[in-house]
């Protein structure tokens, strides 16, 4: 069970904001950059808020919305949170780490599917500095990192799920589990999440009777380069088959010298290449996208608990 | 060649906690603390002195100078007044170090924003 198959749910709109870093990216297209980190207000997560409030206005100027779904990283999804506080509309709030905006087009589509809503908006957002202090250091601190961590994105993603055609279609999603294969450390988050982004494709091709080569793209969200090459591995010794066609948003959004490490993270990390590059390449038309979220908070992580995991997988159409 | 002294006790300290950054998943706090032990543990068995003798401020800028202060303090505060001396005694030496980083601090804080 955890797959589910919907019918008429297409992407409607989507609006995107990228941080300093980002607009010097590989991320092309994007609707909205900044040069700040402090985004005109007095702190990030000010600046993370007006990110995605951002967002929420520019796709509310298009249509009517049922319900707002978001989450983010921070503290009891702050974030979302208080920028969903403007609008009065039906908020459903929705953590799963960085794989938050997978989670929240599995529900949106589900809603849509079944005829309960006709637009729904889905909105994530991360930011370098609001995250990092999250789950690792605050910059201040000035801790070093070995080349297996990830450095959180910068940006914010919305987009409309609706039963408007267009010529995104969200054909089929899987629910994943959370998997913990006992690893507790936070500067190796794509070792963590492999093995759940393992099993969700797994579970997903089987429920589906799909190959991955019925795929043209397997996208997954912020392993890092680290983790893609272990969630390869780790595919072919537990599933014994190969995994050919993934790739990894994390780690192929910067560009060499930007010096990001393993490569990005966070929710607005898989969306932000998804939108800004994958779908103007116009290379691939069947994808599926598998977000992953590494669920763990810093309280228990100083108890010495191993790290839980969970991926979401989605499968799109672009006609 | 107590510059020499100097250039040579502060680089090897600084490649030892280098070593440790690179290979184990203590951070710099950790490190901190850890050569302040280490430091008063040198102060016991009466090297750090030794150190600071040959070295000059190669040993008494390096974190592990902290500790050797807190033991010095303790110790003479013990001799003065006693077994509560050590509690009066403890932070005497270090005073400015302490109180110099939390006023700069804060006045730094007040001053700029934190950045990337």
């Amino acid at each position: 069970m955890g797959s589910l198959v919907f019918a008429k749910v297409y992407l409607n709109d989507y609006f995107t904001i990228v941080g300093p870093k980002e607009q010097k990216s590989k991320l092309k297209d994007f609707n909205l950059s900044f040069d700040d980190y402090y985004f005109g207000v007095k702190s990030f997560e000010m600046a993370e808020i007006k990110m995605q409030r951002l967002v929420i206005e520019n796709l509310l100027k298009k249509s009517q919305v049922d319900y707002l779904i978001g989450g983010d990283l921070i503290n009891q999804i702050a974030i979302s949170s208080y920028a969903g506080k403007e609008y009065k509309i039906p908020f459903i709030g929705v953590y799963s780490a960085c794989a938050s905006f997978i989670e929240e087009l599995l529900l949106a589509s589900l809603l849509v599917s079944s005829n309960n809503a006709q637009n729904i908006i889905c909105v994530t957002s991360s930011h370098n500095l609001t995250a990092e202090r999250q789950y690792r250091y605050p910059t201040e601190y000035g801790n070093t990192k070995p080349h297996t961590a990830t450095s959180t994105a910068t940006g914010s993603v919305g987009a409309i799920v609706s039963s408007k055609k267009s010529n995104i279609k969200i054909v089929s999603g899987t629910f994943g589990k959370i998997i913990d294969l006992g690893i507790n450390d936070v500067n190796h988050m794509g070792a963590v999440m492999a093995p759940a982004c393992a099993d969700t494709i797994f579970e997903h091709l089987k429920n589906n009777n799909k190959n991955i080569k019925d795929y043209d793209l397997i996208l997954t969200g912020d392993l890092g380069k680290v983790g893609v090459s272990i969630l390869k591995d780790y595919y072919k010794t537990v599933y014994k088959k190969t995994l050919s066609n993934v790739l990894d948003s994390g780690s192929e959004m910067y560009k060499p010298d930007q010096d990001a490490y393993a490569g990005g993270s966070g929710p607005c990390c898989l969306p932000l290449y998804f939108f800004c590059k994958i779908i103007s390449m116009k290379k691939y038309h069947r994808i599926l996208l598998v977000g992953t979220g590494s669920l763990h908070t810093p309280a228990l992580v100083n108890q010495h608990l191993t790290i839980p995991a969970i991926a979401h997988a989605i499968e799109i159409e672009v006609l | 060649m107590i510059y020499f002294n100097a250039f040579l006790l502060s680089a090897v300290v600084c490649m030892i906690g280098q070593i440790i950054l690179d290979n184990t998943k203590l951070t710099a706090g950790h490190i901190t603390s850890l050569f302040t032990v280490i430091g008063a543990i040198l102060s016991f068995l009466d090297i750090y002195p030794w150190l600071i003798k040959k070295a000059g401020a190669g040993a008494t800028i390096l974190i592990a100078n902290f500790g050797h202060m807190l033991l010095v303090g303790g110790m003479e505060g013990f001799a003065s007044q006693g077994f509560l001396g050590i509690f009066a005694g403890l932070l005497t030496k270090s005073s400015l170090a302490i109180t110099s980083a939390v006023i700069i601090a804060f006045v730094l804080s007040i001053l700029f924003k934190p950045k990337d």
